[in-house]
């Protein structure tokens, strides 16, 4: 079907440069508050760009490999922002005037409802089996865990098979192992940006895989649609532009809910792009590492596993994991979820260095197992708590006018900061992240997420009052160009619960 | 210890790189690096080997040679010239940037064949008499030569032809790859998952003495692991960390490692990267030092998993430095390595296009046992050096030497490394705590950008903040592992060695008597007829037919068949039962053997 030779000499058109801003009409869509407008570009805007992690870099080390330069320039400036964080991290008591993370996305408001189960008796048990080498795809009772749990939360109309589970520590390790089993080396993934950055890193470490960034418009094109909307016909221009470049595509990333978008596709949405793979013969591999943490009871979540017929049951592959929505990135708990046995069987051999320790498998079982806790505690307090952390960065933003995306699931919300870049480049754009560095507030900018328009920024809210409101003061202080920094106390109106390990109060704070 | 029948020299050999033919330097090459890429199983020959042989036969021919190899430089000369007019682009699709990539290597290769065809001539030229020994034998039935190349891509085939040819369309070539690998490789361990002995609910069900597991210490580790410590819990430990591990416990490996290896100076905990299992830190490492198609030395027999794995993830090739079983006058005991046997190596490997990047080392060795002297250590690092190679050492089982006569000597305890910037260490707690379940292993390197470097990976290969936590916690445990730990497993690993190398003594195997890992080497050579891998393969299913899970010596690289290693860190009632099954496939072996013999002639 799409046997295009493949070409050699053709240069892609990597570099994104600061061609194309669109207008932003008046109809800005329900989502996207909008207060300023810049002149129309004229240019033609950009449909696609193929990512080259590499480009630009040359390596000099005479003790790595040039791979290994290459993952280690990953290191080194992924570290940039995180390296300056670390250094000065914010603490209540000990480091008042560090750095207020809004950058990372990590839900840090349910700690005190994890702690507590996490410490329950049945959490502790320790037997030798959990000790010795697992079957590599993870321990059964974890498998048959994660198959229940994934038919009743994606409400899939069958029951999911444990069979055709994979337990990994974490999904970068799910994206990793994918892209190895399903690519050879430089071949390469759709997926629509701006997108969550890391996974390029994940695609590219072991497998060698490239994106292709299937680019989404701010700008609303007419009256049914959004901003930044994917749709069938962006995807087939960015797989043929692709294609026409002599780059094999073998697949096409969704995440859903988005980060950092925070969309969620409908149900027909997602059966047109189930159905655009088919057509091409792609594998879908579809994120739903965010699909507990909708938040909004209107929005109508559906996972990809509750569709009655999958278009292609052999190469759609979902991926979860309790990171986002059990806030515990740290524990490394991943699951991919496919039909396909070869694929399965081929993730599961590279487990052996994604795998996850016995005893934490054990403690995932129980977690998962324990729907009361999960339904009656867990869920309503955290999308509770979300809510009122949304709501109260939402109503920072409208009063400082800047225009944002709203959409009830996810930790972070996409703002559109173009307003502050009067020449509107990504120069400035990491300008104006840098300087909410010097200001103690880390956020991050959309160019890390392969964003074509400069200018956007994602806040992530997910966190306690006092930071949350704090972080927030100093990003106004820098929008406003106010430089004075941190010292003086908060200037919303909560009363900040001295005691860590109370539960945080929820935000009284009136929206202006 | 049987050794070979036949010592001798390979002398069928025809040249590589011929240099009485300038015209084959630019096109040979080439194709010899197209060869290796295709998996060819031809035997590939040494020219130098060649070259010895026309210098020992005709002094004279020195200043011919010479002149030979003059006129292949400029011949190789002309074709790098050729091959560099071509400016490397930044920018160019990654086709272009590999066939350029490519263009290099073939020129590096060059380059080296010529450097060293001067060098072995010189070498040959009175410098150094080669010995009749250094050559490799043919003795396991003409295949050994081409093995030495390709052995790893091999075995991968191989093992996959043991499926019915496995086609899928839904995963890549590396992909099928790493699924044979695992259909095959596996399903040993399989089958044993889903019928494992049990000393109540399954009598009948498999041993598996084939898993490097310490099972003999389950009691005092699930004792410590269920302290009321170790159930700490705090929203770090819930949340992304520094990628390269938790703080915490970095500085605890580096405290545990200065004193465990004796180091004479304070480790730094920024010289450690935690990741999840020692696996995961050789293929970051491998990931890291090595381009794809690029080569470490590994002194075989060794353990195959390890880099079996990496080969199908990073693609980095191990080029086999073959130990002979046999005691030669280089050597003071069986399968001794030695650095001879690695400049040897290293030259195959370089005759063959491998660029070899480092020399990877086991110490205690596994399979075999052996603890590397201190003396030796130090030749190794110093071979390592004078050729800029990087060397890993794996010291996996550095807390598993039972018996007290051994001293083992980390090499983290060495006064001042070689080449500190090229050495780096792994170390982890499966095998010396029994815990192969916790996916712990650490990276101990003082080069600063590979330590980075393999920090990204800390993503791919993180452990979780709970279980770095407890492993803090037991590595602080001094006063325990000393005092309760240590001596219980050391007094055990002691006994359930002495009880089955009675055993072997009793049935008259060889094998290598160590103090050291949690395994017995033995040669099982008696039992195979004709002594062939096949043979081997056909004694380990019958083993397995009669649930008893062993290790063959192929697994292992070994170069000569029958070799065997099983793990006896288990339980006395398994490890009874197993010996009474093991006992049990060689009687029957044997009256096989027997009929065969006696058919044979009957037959003629």
């Amino acid at each position: 079907m799409f046997a295009l030779p493949e070409k050699e000499s053709r240069a892609p058109s990597t570099c994104p440069g600061p061609a194309s801003t669109q207008d932003l009409d008046s109809n800005c869509g329900d989502g996207l508050e909008r207060e300023c407008s810049r002149k129309p570009d004229q240019k033609l805007p950009e449909l696609y760009g193929v990512g080259d992690p590499t480009a630009g870099f040359s390596s000099n080390s005479s003790h790595l490999s040039s791979r290994g330069g290459i993952i280690k320039w990953f290191w080194d400036s992924a570290e940039a922002g995180y390296r300056t964080y670390h250094m000065d991290e914010y603490d209540e008591d000990k480091n008042p005037s560090g750095i207020i993370n809004l950058g990372t996305s990590e839900n840090k408001l349910c700690f005190d409802l994890l702690s507590k189960r996490l410490s329950q008796s049945d959490m502790l048990r320790v037997e030798p089996a959990l000790l010795q080498y697992p079957d590599w795809r993870g321990h059964l009772f974890l498998r048959e865990e994660v198959a229940r749990f994934l038919s009743f939360y994606c409400k899939s109309p069958a029951p999911l098979q444990a069979e055709n589970v994979v337990v990994l520590n974490g999904c970068a390790s799910v994206f990793s192992a994918l892209a190895t089993v399903l690519c050879e080396v430089g071949e390469a993934f759709l997926i629509p940006a701006p997108y969550y950055g890391a996974i390029t890193q994940h695609v590219c470490l072991y497998g060698n895989v490239r994106l292709v960034s299937v680019y989404l418009d701010s700008e609303v094109t007419g009256p049914d649609t959004r901003p930044f909307q994917l749709t069938v016909e962006k995807l087939e221009m960015a797989l043929q532009g692709a294609n026409s470049q002599g780059i094999k595509v073998k697949g096409l990333i969704l995440i859903n809910p988005q980060n950092p978008l925070g969309d969620i596709y409908s149900p027909a949405e997602l059966q047109n792009f189930l159905e655009f793979a088919k057509r091409h013969e792609l594998h879908v591999m579809v994120d739903e590492v965010y699909m507990l943490s909708v938040f909004e009871e209107s929005v109508g979540y559906r996972s990809v596993l509750s569709l009655e017929r999958l278009p292609d049951p052999q190469r759609t592959h979902v991926m979860w994991a309790t990171s986002k929505d059990f806030g515990m990135s740290g524990l490394r708990f991943g699951t991919l979820y496919t039909e396909n046995r070869d694929v399965a069987t081929a993730v599961a051999s590279l487990c052996r260095y994604h795998g996850l320790s016995g005893l934490v498998q054990h403690q995932m079982a129980q977690l998962l197992r324990d729907r009361d806790w999960i339904n009656q505690v867990y869920l309503p307090e955290n999308h509770a708590r979300l809510k009122a952390a949304h709501t109260y960065v939402a109503g920072e933003l409208r009063a400082l006018g800047i225009p944002f995306l709203s959409r009830g699931a996810g930790f972070f919300i996409w703002a559109d900061l173009r307003k502050y870049l009067p020449e509107g480049s990504f120069e400035e754009e990491r300008r104006l992240w840098r300087r909410f560095l010097d200001h103690k507030v880390l956020v991050s900018f959309g160019k890390a997420f392969e964003c074509k328009e400069p200018g956007w920024f994602r806040l992530v809210f997910s966190d306690k009052a006092h930071r949350l409101c704090l972080g927030m003061q100093r990003v106004r202080q820098v929008l406003e160009g106010k430089s004075q920094v941190a010292e003086d106390p908060p200037a919303c109106q909560t009363q900040e619960p001295r005691d860590r390990h109370r539960e945080p109060r929820r935000w009284s704070i009136n929206n202006k | 210890m049987a050794g070979y029948k036949g010592p001798g020299l390979r002398r069928e050999a025809h040249l590589c790189c011929d240099p009485t033919h300038p015209s084959l330097s630019s096109s040979q090459p080439v194709e010899a690096k197209t060869k290796a890429q295709g998996m060819s199983h031809q035997s590939d020959v040494l020219p130098c080997d060649q070259l010895r042989d026309q210098v020992i036969g005709n002094q004279s021919s020195h200043t011919q040679l010479m002149e030979t190899l003059l006129h292949l430089r400029q011949t190789v000369d002309d074709c790098i010239t050729q091959l560099t007019t071509r400016p490397p682009q930044l920018d160019l699709p990654l086709e272009e940037q590999r066939h350029n990539q490519a263009t290099g290597e073939q020129e590096a290769f060059l380059r080296r064949v010529v450097n060293l065809l001067q060098s072995g001539a010189m070498w040959g030229l009175g410098l150094q008499a080669p010995r009749p020994t250094l050559g490799p034998r043919d003795d396991a039935g003409g295949g050994q030569q081409a093995q030495l190349s390709r052995q790893l891509d091999q075995l991968v085939h191989q093992l996959s032809h043991l499926e019915v040819a496995f086609v899928s369309h839904d995963l890549s070539n590396r992909g099928i790859d790493i699924s044979a690998f695992e259909r095959s490789k596996f399903q040993d361990f399989k089958t044993y998952q889903g019928d494992k002995y049990h000393e109540d609910k399954n009598t009948m069900g498999f041993i598996n003495l084939g898993v490097s597991e310490n099972k003999l210490c389950t009691d005092l580790m699930t004792e410590r692991l269920s302290r009321s410590d170790m159930n700490h819990l705090e929203d770090a430990l819930l949340q992304y960390s520094d990628q390269r591990g938790q703080p915490f416990l970095r500085e605890e490996v580096a405290r545990f490692l200065t004193y465990y290896c004796k180091s004479p100076a304070r480790l730094d905990p920024e010289n450690v990267v935690v990741l999840s299992g020692c696996c995961s830190v050789f293929s970051a490492l491998a990931t890291v030092l090595c381009d794809p198609g690029e080569a470490l030395l590994t002194p075989t027999p060794f353990f195959g998993g390890l880099v079996m794995g990496s080969y199908l993830y990073s693609k980095v090739e191990l080029m086999p430095v073959h130990l002979d079983s046999e005691i030669t006058d280089g050597s003071a005991r069986p399968f001794q390595l030695t650095v001879d046997k690695l400049e040897q190596a290293l030259l195959e490997a370089t005759l063959k296009g491998k660029k070899v990047r480092g020399l990877l080392l086991i110490n205690p060795q596994n399979p075999l046992g052996d603890v590397y002297s201190r003396d030796s250590l130090e030749e190794y690092l110093e071979f390592a050096k004078r050729y800029n190679l990087h060397v890993i050492i794996d010291e996996l089982y550095m807390l598993s030497v039972f018996d007290d006569s051994v001293t083992f000597r980390s090499v983290l305890s060495m006064e001042s490394l070689p080449d500190p910037n090229r050495t780096h260490m792994i170390w982890g707690t499966s095998k010396d705590f029994g815990i192969s379940g916790f996916r712990f292993g650490a990276l101990y390197t003082h080069n600063k950008e590979v330590a980075s470097a393999v920090s990204s990976f800390g993503f791919l290969n993180g452990i979780s903040g709970i279980t770095q936590y407890k492993l803090c916690r037991l590595l602080q445990d001094r006063e325990w592992i000393d005092k309760v730990y240590l001596p219980t497993n050391h007094s055990r690993l002691k006994a359930a060695h002495r009880y089955i190398t009675n055993k072997l003594k009793a049935l008259k195997i060889p094998f290598l008597n160590r103090g050291s890992g949690l395994y017995v080497w033995m040669n099982l050579k008696e039992y195979l007829q004709p002594c062939t891998f096949e043979e081997e393969l056909l004694l380990h299913h019958r083993f397995l037919g009669n649930k008893l899970i062993l290790s063959p010596g192929k697994t292992y690289m070994c170069k000569e068949p029958g070799w065997f290693r099983l793990i006896f860190s288990d339980k006395p009632l398994p490890l009874k039962l197993a010996m009474h099954r093991f006992y049990e496939v060689l009687a029957e072996q044997k009256r096989d053997l027997r009929v065969k013999q006696l058919e044979d002639p009957q037959k003629e």
